[in-house]
């Protein structure tokens, strides 16, 4: 009986174990292709390999431009509820007008860069996960790399640029839209003017505000590129592989975001 | 003495876990023939291709290309070898999202300073090698079986390589098609004086083209040597391979009936 | 690759000698391209052409196609065996005018 238990206990141990060393072989691998993708985009050149910036360009069309109507959309929903929720908790301490700083605040820290970040992950992240994916099942990974182009450069790089660069820009948007959202309500249900709304939301937040939640956005992009890309990388098992994998991809970046941003605003706020 | 052979194998060894799938394989092929890697399912024929590719680190034992052993050369070197290989995989592995043309020009783009005329010429030239002349705009998924192949392999020699991989040339190709294909890996070796590793299973085509076949069975070489040393091989594993048979083995009736069972139904006596 | 341009009977002679290749092809497509770009008749001598890759061929290629648009003439002398077999590849032996010497095409010419 004490056998048994010491049996089990050692066992839970090892696969304690083997957890660990795999969560950490992963984050090591996170870390290569991080260095290796920023490597490329400086390095390139000097070697007549460039990244390709016009696969940037495209990608950014595709994760920035394309996202904006669902961005606008989600975003002003929250921040109806915001203003909603809001109002509702501090009528009780009849401060209702108070209501626009938490907005702001929410907004620009919190609620701008994570609904981005989620957004993103669902479209961009499955996406690469699901085209990298596909790649690698149809070797195409392989036919790059026999041709002396090395899959990172080609493949990562550009997406990587892309993000970073598109990522702040969705989540400004998506800040705009947020607080549009609030303003409508307050405008309807507390009878607040558009331009008084805008000049207390203003008023309120700092620079430093809206810089926390890009900082975030700037992180979340790393992680969405990263997952969505490591889990295409490595597919095995033909399309239902592909399509594991993509499930995997967003589960994981969504999870990651959320865990990153409250780590973040932890630390950002003590 | 390198130089007599365009690659060469030594001792290698590769274990997938406890798997040994390459059992000391020693390959020496020379420059400007067509070299035929031959075995059943399982032989290990597509890793050894992965491993002169250069996709896969040997457990032990080299890989020399044109000189190079490709496990101890820099990246920059193994960079410069690679534009001396071009590869046609067994799909095609077109990048699905570029046009047939596009995929074509892709190793000169990467690798190459030239004029973008001199390049689209290049490549319309190859496809024309092929039989894909005004093929060039459309995308992989609009051609057929046949077609991909074809175009694969206009890109894997659309720099001029010393050395030209195949993998599984005829695999779901119909035989006029396959046969086609043969003959084009014949011009190319003729013409351009290229080094040819093909991995197949197909006896037809191998005898057809062949300058020498290598068996492989179970991660060993069982016979490297001419068509004709292949045929009138007296190894019966050999004739096993080219008579298509499977080794016929004693059935353990016992054994048999429980397989198909599955082992726990008892059966009413 | 080495390369030399002599005048002869109207026809700018452009001579190749050696292995022409990714390194120098852009020299010789120039070379060729700008005997076109002076209005002269062009002949490409490969009698010393010890290997020719297709980027040396692509050149050959848009000097034919160039000398087309701008009427003139444009042919190849002497093509030796190793670049035979890499036009023949690309069937482009039966498009390009061949010419075993100079003077042969100045007869058919005349």
């Amino acid at each position: 009986m004490a056998d048994q238990a010491v049996g089990d206990f050692r066992q839970s141990i090892e696969s304690l174990g083997r957890s660990t060393v795999e969560f950490v072989e992963e984050f090591g691998y996170y870390l290569a292709l991080t260095f290796e993708s920023f490597y490329w985009v400086v390095a390139g050149p000097l070697k007549r390999q460039p990244v390709r910036f016009r696969a940037a360009v495209s990608q950014m069309v595709e994760t920035g431009i394309a996202a904006l109507p669902i961005v606008f959309i989600l975003s002003f929903a929250i921040g109806v509820m915001l203003a909603i929720q809001g109002a509702h908790t501090l009528k009780q301490f009849g401060a209702e007008t108070q209501v626009v700083l938490g907005i702001a605040l929410s907004v620009t820290r919190e609620f701008g860069p994570l609904i981005t970040g989620i957004l993103v992950a669902g479209r961009t992240g499955s996406a690469l996960a699901a085209r990298v994916g596909t790649m690698q099942v149809n070797q195409e990974i392989d036919a790059l790399r026999v041709m002396g182009i090395n899959p990172v450069r080609y493949l990562v790089s550009p997406v990587m640029l892309a993000m970073l660069l598109m990522m702040p820009c969705i989540t400004l948007f998506s800040d705009l839209a947020a607080m549009l959202g609030g303003a409508v309500y307050c405008n309807l249900d507390l009878g607040l003017g558009y331009v008084a709304y805008w000049d207390q939301g203003t008023s309120f937040i700092t620079p430093n505000d809206v810089l926390q939640g890009l900082l975030k956005s700037v992180i979340f992009a790393v992680i969405i590129t990263l997952i969505g890309v490591s889990n295409g990388f490595s597919v095995t098992g033909g399309a239902e592989g592909v399509g594991r994998a993509t499930t995997r991809a967003v589960v994981l970046a969504i999870s990651y975001i959320v865990l990153a941003d409250m780590t973040f605003t932890y630390f950002l706020n003590r | 003495m390198d130089q007599d052979y365009a690659i060469r194998v030594e001792n290698l060894v590769t274990h997938y876990g406890p798997r040994k799938i390459l059992d000391g394989v020693n390959l020496a092929i020379k420059p400007s023939e067509i070299n035929i890697i031959m075995g059943g399912s399982g032989s290990g024929k597509s890793t050894l291709l992965r491993h002169m590719l250069g996709l896969h680190t040997p457990t032990s034992g080299s890989i020399i290309l044109l000189g190079k052993d490709i496990a101890r050369i820099s990246a920059a070197q193994l960079h410069d070898l690679r534009t001396n290989m071009g590869v046609s995989f067994q799909g095609g592995a077109l990048i699905s999202s570029m046009t047939v043309g596009e995929n074509v020009e892709l190793p000169l783009r990467e690798h190459t300073n030239l004029d973008d005329s001199t390049i689209g010429i290049m490549a319309r030239m190859k496809l024309e090698v092929v039989n894909l002349g005004g093929f060039e705009n459309l995308m992989p998924a609009q051609l057929s079986g046949g077609m991909i192949k074809r175009a694969a392999l206009a890109r894997a020699i659309v720099m001029d390589p010393k050395m030209l991989f195949f993998d599984e040339p005829s695999a779901g190709l119909d035989p006029v098609v396959a046969s086609e294909l043969d003959d084009l890996i014949l011009k190319l070796r003729d013409s351009m004086q290229m080094t040819i590793v093909v991995v197949t299973h197909e006896l037809e085509s191998a005898f057809k083209i062949a300058d020498r076949i290598i068996v492989l069975d179970h991660g060993k070489i069982l016979l490297a040597g001419s068509v004709e040393e292949v045929r009138n091989s007296k190894i019966e594993r050999v004739q096993d391979l080219l008579n298509r048979r499977s080794r016929h083995e004693e059935i353990d009736a016992e054994a048999y009936m429980d397989r198909l069972t599955g082992g726990t139904a008892t059966l009413q006596s | 690759m080495a390369y030399q341009v002599e005048e002869d009977r109207g026809f700018s002679i452009v001579l190749l000698t050696g292995d022409v290749d990714l390194s120098c092809s852009p020299d010789a497509r120039k070379t060729i391209l700008d005997c076109l770009g002076s209005k002269k008749n062009t002949l490409v001598d490969l009698s010393n052409v010890t290997y020719i890759d297709s980027s040396g061929v692509a050149s050959l290629v848009e000097g034919y196609q160039t000398a087309k648009k701008k009427n003139l003439k444009f042919g190849l002398v002497g093509v030796s065996g190793p670049a035979m077999s890499v036009l023949e590849l690309a069937r482009l032996n039966k498009v390009f005018p061949i010419y075993a010497t100079v003077e042969e095409c100045v007869n058919t010419d005349g």
